[in-house]
């Protein structure tokens, strides 16, 4: 492992359990993972298997019952709301599987949402706005309503909203669970190209050929990483196919 | 978040959802509009009671002596009221005494008067009228103007002449096709020959006057009087506030001297003055703006509880962008402000609707009555800030409930 990629996210013994009165439901238990910056992470697993409790916790839209979770060299496993709220609104940027746009708002107003809550003013967060679905190629549809956008456009619109301010994670649950399959393909693409760019991205998925764009795919299985292994797209990078993509 | 961009964000919420923005302000409209309405209506009457109706009444510069007390001013005791009423009447040596005493008038008039069913013409009638019989100044004192004909004269005094001045509600009724100058009219067995008209005073008090019919006082002494030489009321105007005090005082020395009183004995009679008159006004006028607030924080609660609920259903329907909003980084801080924002722009809008159409109402009532419509900066002023308060009031516990969703669990939200 080279010194000079600095690492994103470390977690040490992650436990995250529900009291459901009669039972402790064990939804995570002692995950460790390593993400570097600039990596393509798909996480996978069978239903249950904790995935959507672990992005909750990188995502920092829920704190760990027990264990450390560093983002960016800080700890960020006992803060308060507050600054959690600080933390996704300038390190992370979230893609939903159902888009989670505001229906009554346009799309500009959509992506300028993060910088509103960053204390942005009125003219740059227009600016970036615009700029951020210039990059989505949609800067012709800045003032369409959600409704008025196809499937593949509002997740694009959600993916600039996402970007907007420059997070260092890029957090997608099952984005292509709502498209058909070429839909799929075009944010696939639009992936690949953000993670050419250098962006970090971690990504829920539960089918075989979209993790397959990731570089490296992590299996949870009951609440523990059964395996962490690099995709075929890395192969050429990564020669001895080690668990940790260290490639600039 | 700016206070600034939680007003934005609310404002663009309340115009996608018209129609639900327009019921949940309902409450708060009806509410200021009644209390603008009632606060413009009740300093209507202020002013038209101490610039119009008690100037017409007793005028400025006025006081009369009367045997008691024709209005109620203030708690009196039961034993004081017994007192007066055993006050003898007032007559004629009681309006020798008091002449006398107060030669610099300005003027100088006394009544007497009767309420009786009808005054005939022929073979029509006016029923339920008021006969005056008034001295030489009487007139003058009430501010009368003749509209036909003349008023009466001191000739028409000295010799008691039946001669009368009617209000123009006897002029129509009697005389509906001819002028009614130099006919007869008829009060119990005597006969009157009408020389005036008066012009309508009309105005909420003026309906009494216009269905009234003035004579000389000797006249009415000696035909239609219950006890000779009786008077009602003797009015004295000065020149200003400080006659009037001089001379209040030496015909209340004059009427003790007159009626034998003795020193230490409480006086036989009553003064009456217009500014008497305006507390008893201000009473009524106090009962009136204490039962105001009452009446009206009934219909601002009920305004608050129909915007807390929309908002708690508004909550209930945003759940999901809630959760958008917390991912994006919302601090609880900046989902209550917008919340906030919203109850309280609502509200703020109902007051505004409010005051307009609680001064609309005001003119109305200018438009139907003879009271002014005046509305004080203060009530304004009350009207904006019961608007902002009743919208932070119901908006808060919304605004915390919303700003305290878990965000995963609003995110799943269907």
């Amino acid at each position: 492992m080279e010194a000079s990629t600095p690492t994103v996210i470390v977690t040490r013994g992650l436990r995250k359990e529900y009291d459901m009165g009669a039972e402790i439901v064990y939804a995570l238990r002692d995950v460790d993972i390593e993400i570097l910056s600039n990596e393509f992470i798909a996480v996978m697993g069978p239903s249950g298997s904790g995935k959507s409790t672990l992005m909750n916790v990188i995502g920092c839209l829920d704190t760990p019952t027990a264990g450390e979770y560093i983002l960016n060299g800080s700890p960020v496993q006992d803060l308060e709301d507050d600054e959690l709220a600080r933390i996704r609104n300038r390190e992370i940027g979230f893609v939903f599987q159902t888009f989670n746009l505001l229906p009554r708002a346009t799309a500009l107003h959509n992506v300028e949402l993060p910088l509103i809550y960053a204390g942005v003013k009125a003219g740059e967060r227009r600016e970036r706005a615009a700029r951020a679905l210039d990059l989505v190629s949609l800067a012709d549809r800045m003032e369409h309503q959600p409704n008025e956008l196809s499937g593949g456009q509002r997740q694009r619109v959600a993916i600039a909203r996402a970007l907007v301010n420059e997070p260092s994670i890029l957090l997608a649950d099952e984005p292509t669970g709502n498209l058909d399959s070429s839909t799929s393909a075009e944010i696939m693409s639009l992936f690949v190209d953000l993670h050419g760019q250098g962006q970090t991205i971690i990504m829920v998925t539960h089918e075989h050929d979209i993790a397959e764009f990731a570089e490296r795919i992590i299996t949870l299985v009951d609440g523990m990483v059964a395996s962490s292994h690099a995709t075929l797209t890395s192969a050429p990078f990564a020669s001895a196919a080690p668990p940790v993509v260290s490639e600039g | 978040m700016s206070i600034f961009e939680a007003l934005r964000v609310a404002l663009t919420q309340l115009w996608a959802h018209k129609l639900k923005s327009l019921f949940s302000l309902l409450g708060v409209v009806i509410g200021i509009t009644f209390l603008i309405a009632v606060i413009t209506v009740v300093e209507g009457m202020n002013r038209y009671v101490q610039e119009d109706f008690a100037g017409s009444l007793f005028g400025v510069n006025t006081f009369s002596v009367v045997r008691r007390p024709t209005v109620q001013t203030g708690n009196r005791s039961a034993e004081e009221i017994r007192r007066l009423a055993r006050n003898p009447s007032v007559d004629l040596d009681d309006v020798e005494a008091v002449r006398r005493a107060v030669p610099d008038a300005r003027y100088f008039a006394y009544r007497n008067a009767r309420r009786m069913s009808e005054v005939w013409h022929s073979e029509r009638r006016r029923r339920n009228i008021r006969v005056i019989g008034g001295s030489e100044d009487y007139q003058d004192v009430q501010g009368w103007k003749v509209e036909e004909g003349r008023g009466l004269t001191p000739l028409d005094q000295r010799r008691g002449l039946k001669v009368a001045v009617i209000g123009p509600e006897i002029a129509e009724k009697l005389f509906p096709t001819e002028s009614p100058l130099g006919r007869q009219i008829r009060l119990e067995a005597h006969r009157y020959e009408v020389v005036g008209v008066f012009e309508r005073k009309g105005g909420l008090l003026g309906n009494a006057w216009d269905a009234a019919v003035l004579m000389p006082y000797e006249t009415y002494n000696q035909t239609l009087s219950r006890k000779r030489d009786r008077v009602l009321e003797i009015s004295i105007k000065t020149n200003n506030e400080r006659e009037l005090q001089v001379a209040m005082d030496a015909a209340e020395q004059a009427l003790r001297i007159s009626r034998g009183l003795r020193p230490g004995e409480e006086n036989n009679f009553y003064f009456q003055t217009s500014s008497g008159l305006l507390s008893a006004w201000e009473t009524i006028n106090n009962i009136l703006l204490a039962a105001i607030p009452g009446l009206v924080s009934v219909s601002l609660v009920v305004g608050g509880i129909v915007i807390m609920n929309i908002m708690l259903v508004s909550v209930t329907q945003r759940t999901r962008e809630i959760g958008v909003r917390k991912a994006m980084g919302a601090t609880q801080r900046d989902i209550m402000l917008q919340f906030l924002a919203e109850s309280s722009f609502v509200s703020l809008l109902g007051a505004v609707l409010g005051i307009l159409l609680g001064l609309g109402l005001g003119k109305l009532v200018e438009q139907l009555s003879p009271l002014p419509a005046s509305i004080p900066p203060w009530a304004l002023a009350t009207a904006i800030a019961l608007g902002l308060l009743v919208g932070l009031s119901s908006g808060i516990y919304p605004a915390r409930r919303a700003s305290r969703l878990n965000p995963i669990d609003a995110l799943r939200y269907e």
